[in-house]
């Protein structure tokens, strides 16, 4: 059993251009030292029945022995202000905000707090080991707190109040719920003895969300909050709980007051990880690790669906105890990538322990892209990068209970899978859920990705691998580009090939991208649609961070979690998340197909329809016997049309100039329709008695000589191996992509 | 937040039902009939006797059971005795140990398909 995970490591940027260098931060809590081998990946499936690994090594500088450290991963978000002459006056003082907690008995949990705890000085607002509000002061010698009679409830508002008297040596607590009726109450005081004088420690960062293990302006932090906070307010005196619930009702408090600390306004700068103060202190700070911004306050009250429109009802920022976007490690080796290498799908690997029982083979992926204005082939092949990040460690089979009914069989784990399961530092996928059980929905690259990498999951990744293996075999020279690529360059970019080609699973898309592509196709541009699935979440690359990505998944499509009312608009962007369908644009519009099923029984054969038998498109069909079935063999499920599939509608977009060739809907009862496919509930909705469950094969001439080729199907990828890559399915592809290279217009259309 | 809520897979069955036990043996990958579908969908959806799965040891050749501890962050139980050289043979098995659980029975013949 190979050991895939003793050393990790992500290569920074994820995507470079020949000429540029490319650096990998590595890390191993065990081995001292590994053999590393930088390598061009052909395919990254070990699958012992397909191709299996297979890999060019151009030989560099880089390989040899690589020496090897612990570099230590700390999740967890929260908001930091460094320490300023407003945080350290002296006296009494007062804290307020609205809390809604997600996981108030996870353990003990900052929420306000100017604290360092290598020392126990200064104080701190949060939760106690039994959800219960706490306010604590510390001067080093002793402490002092006082809690709340009850806990907090999971997912109710709450206004919350702390204050020091320092006239009657007091502490006082207050919680007030914001929805008391039905057992909901919460609201309650507490008060407790305090000292006479304190004063708060220098050097010591104010945190939102956390508490600092030590000074600085970046300090460690701990004791990590989940939930939401909105419009906090620190202030001078013991105020009342009334007179703060005032501050933080008023959405813009007197910055003339000299009372007034701090009075943080979360709505501003929502695209971004900074924090705007609005008192006359400029108290301003950052995030760490990219908490939830653009979600609902306390005032949110349904007026609006869109955090642009009414901006002051998502004054909330949520944060997560495993919150991961920057591993920041430090870089161990770094790579120049000659001039003159080919783009492609690239990895670092390390090998160690060699020859012992539990060797260890590990790879860091990175992707070398063919520069705008630099194509060196008429054919593109896209690196799904956004799919990737939004797969990236998917922990779905680990704790998705119905992770073994979807997949209609034992989950089989990889070795990367039982890490993570033990190792949830490395920060999920957008599959999954944080611990609170809220959903994630960013993902990035600065952090180990284990599926996105030879060996690992074969989903995405290893399945477009075997595109580019194929392309391999068959001698056809091609250009790599990648998703962020599209979206930062856009059309022009794509218009400098004749064809490109998508994988096996382009589900992510943002607006850009797809732009991109539509001008492509208007443009004579050919694009072939090699997957299944595609384009079909709307995304937003962030607008200055690279490698990240942001989905709010809503209330539609086929969603392992489902995003809160009022927040499924991107943060990074301010744009509309949620299916391309409901955004106007589905799938079937750009390529004539779009996402109907998932079958994951067994894959299936699809059989040709009388659109094949178009003499316009004999080319396409050239040596192919149309009586027999096409693709009852591959990889996934033993046929080409499986796992995800797509259909042919006109309703939603499917063009009238498009020729249908080919379906695959005899799916039987495995073949079962996404959510958004319903529109009412009734029985015989599977593909035993539903042929709208099926994958479609379809041809879309475009304007200007252009056209789109579609297979509808995330398995046809693993089927172009097939004896030897000489069968059908290798056979029509290769014909498609031949004649898309070619500039002749396709006659007849 | 919608979650899903394993409990509420409640199909019954009947520990008399032995030929679904069979039907399964001969073909634990499928196509199965409506009511062993109905009976799989119980045990997975549930994953009666705390959720088994599968360890690759070798990419499609073998597979070790373990299963689930039901928590995040703790570590995979394994079961390093228990190794299949194909995936019917290890469903086999876990359906056995599943049918066991829901029933209370025991299966006199253990032995997978031959």
């Amino acid at each position: 059993m190979t050991d895939t995970t003793a050393v990790l490591g992500y290569a920074w940027p994820l995507t470079v251009s020949p000429g540029e260098a490319v650096r990998f931060h590595l890390s191993s809590a065990t081995l001292q030292e590994a053999e590393a081998t930088l390598l061009r990946v052909r395919c990254a499936d070990p699958d012992p029945d397909g191709p299996g690994l297979r890999f060019e090594v151009p030989g560099t500088p880089l390989d040899g022995r690589v020496p090897l450290r612990h570099q230590p991963l700390r999740p967890g978000s929260c908001g930091i202000v460094g320490d300023a002459p407003a945080l350290r006056r002296a006296g009494s003082f007062s804290v307020g905000a609205f809390l809604w907690p997600t996981a108030p008995r996870a353990g003990a949990q900052g929420i306000v707090t100017r604290w360092r705890d290598d020392t126990a000085q200064g104080w701190r607002l949060g939760l106690d080991a039994e959800g219960c509000l706490e306010f604590a002061l510390g001067d080093g010698a002793s402490t002092w707190r006082v809690s709340a009679p009850q806990p907090l409830l999971e997912r109710e508002w709450v206004f919350v109040t702390a204050a020091y008297d320092a006239e009657k040596g007091e502490l006082r607590l207050c919680q007030e719920s914001l929805d008391p009726q039905a057992g909901r109450s919460r609201t309650a005081g507490a008060v407790a003895a305090g000292p006479r004088h304190f004063a708060p420690p220098a050097e010591v960062a104010l945190v939102f969300a956390a508490q600092a293990l030590e000074t600085g302006v970046a300090p460690l932090t701990a004791a990590h909050y989940d939930g939401k906070i909105d419009r906090p307010r620190l202030c001078a005196g013991a105020l009342s709980p009334g007179r703060l619930r005032a501050l933080a009702e008023a959405l813009h408090p007197a910055p003339g007051d000299p009372g007034l600390l701090g009075a943080w306004d979360f709505s501003r700068g929502i695209s971004t990880d900074l924090i705007h103060d609005l008192s006359a202190n400029r108290l301003d700070g950052w995030l760490r690790q990219t908490p939830a911004r653009a979600m609902t306050g306390a005032n949110w009250d349904g007026s609006t669906q869109q955090w642009t429109e009414r901006p002051h009802l998502y004054g909330a920022i949520q944060f997560h105890s495993d919150d991961m976007h920057d591993a920041g490690w430090e870089a161990d080796l770094e790579f120049r990538v000659p001039r003159d290498w080919k783009s492609g799908f690239y990895a670092l690997r390390l090998r160690a322990r060699e020859g012992s029982d539990d060797p260890v083979e590990s790879f860091v992926a990175f992707f070398i892209r063919a520069p705008l204005g630099q194509a060196r082939s008429k054919l593109a092949f896209v690196a799904s990068t956004a799919t990737f990040l939004a797969y990236a460690n998917s922990a779905l089979r680990l704790d998705q209970v119905h992770a073994e009914s979807m997949l209609e069989g034992l989950i089989a784990l990889s070795r990367d899978d039982v890490y993570l399961q033990e190792h949830r530092e490395l920060g999920l996928s957008t599959y999954d859920t944080h611990s609170d059980g809220s959903g994630w929905c960013y993902s990035t690259a600065k952090r180990p990705v284990l599926n996105m990498r030879p060996r690992g999951a074969t989903f995405n990744y290893g399945n477009d691998t075997h595109i580019i293996d194929w392309l391999e075999q068959t001698g056809q020279d091609y250009d790599v580009i990648t998703d962020e690529d599209i979206h930062h360059q856009g059309a022009q970019l794509l218009a400098g090939y004749r064809c490109v080609v998508t994988g096996s699973h382009p589900e992510y898309f943002s607006r850009a991208m797809l732009d991109a592509f539509d001008s492509y196709q208007r443009d004579g541009g050919r694009h072939v649609y090699l997957g299944g699935n595609g384009f079909y979440w709307r995304i937003a690359f962030h607008p200055t961070l690279p490698h990240a990505m942001e989905i709010r998944r809503g209330m539609l499509g086929l969603r392992t979690w489902e995003g809160e009312a009022g927040e499924n608009s991107l943060s990074y962007t301010g744009e509309p998340s949620g299916l391309w369908r409901a955004n106007g644009r589905p799938p079937q519009r750009l390529v004539g197909v779009g996402f109907d099923a998932q079958v994951f029984t067994r894959s299936y054969p699809y059989r040709w329809l009388e659109g094949a038998r178009d003499p316009r498109l004999s080319w396409m069909v050239d040596g192919i016997d149309l009586n027999a079935p096409l693709g009852d063999f591959g990889l996934r499920g033993g046929g080409a049309a499986g796992l995800e599939v797509d259909r042919v509608d006109p309703t939603l977009g499917s063009a009238p100039g498009m020729v249908w060739l080919a379906t695959a809907d005899r799916l039987d009862y495995g073949g079962v329709p996404t959510l958004e496919e319903l529109r009412t509930l009734h029985r015989g909705a599977m593909g035993d008695q539903n042929a709208r469950v099926r994958a479609d094969i379809a041809f879309t001439p475009t304007a200007r000589g252009g056209a789109v080729f579609s297979t509808g199907s995330i398995a046809w990828a693993c089927a172009l191996s097939h004896d030897g890559y000489d069968n059908a399915v290798a056979r029509l592809t290769g014909n498609v992509i031949r004649r898309f290279l070619d500039p002749c217009p396709f006659e007849g259309f | 937040m919608l979650v899903n809520d394993p409990e509420s897979a409640h199909w019954p069955v009947d520990p008399a039902r032995l030929e679904l036990v069979e039907e399964f043996r001969r073909a634990p990958r499928g196509p199965h009939s409506e009511a062993l579908q109905k009976l799989l969908h119980r045990m997975r959806w549930s994953g009666v006797g705390r959720r088994h799965v599968l360890v690759v040891l070798e990419p499609n050749r073998r597979w070790m059971l373990a299963r689930m501890p039901g928590q995040r962050g703790a570590p995979i139980e394994t079961f390093p005795n228990r190794v299949f050289t194909s995936l019917a043979e290890a469903e086999w098995a876990v359906f056995v140990i599943r049918w066991e659980a829901l029933t209370g029975t025991t299966l006199q013949d253990k032995n997978p398909s031959a």
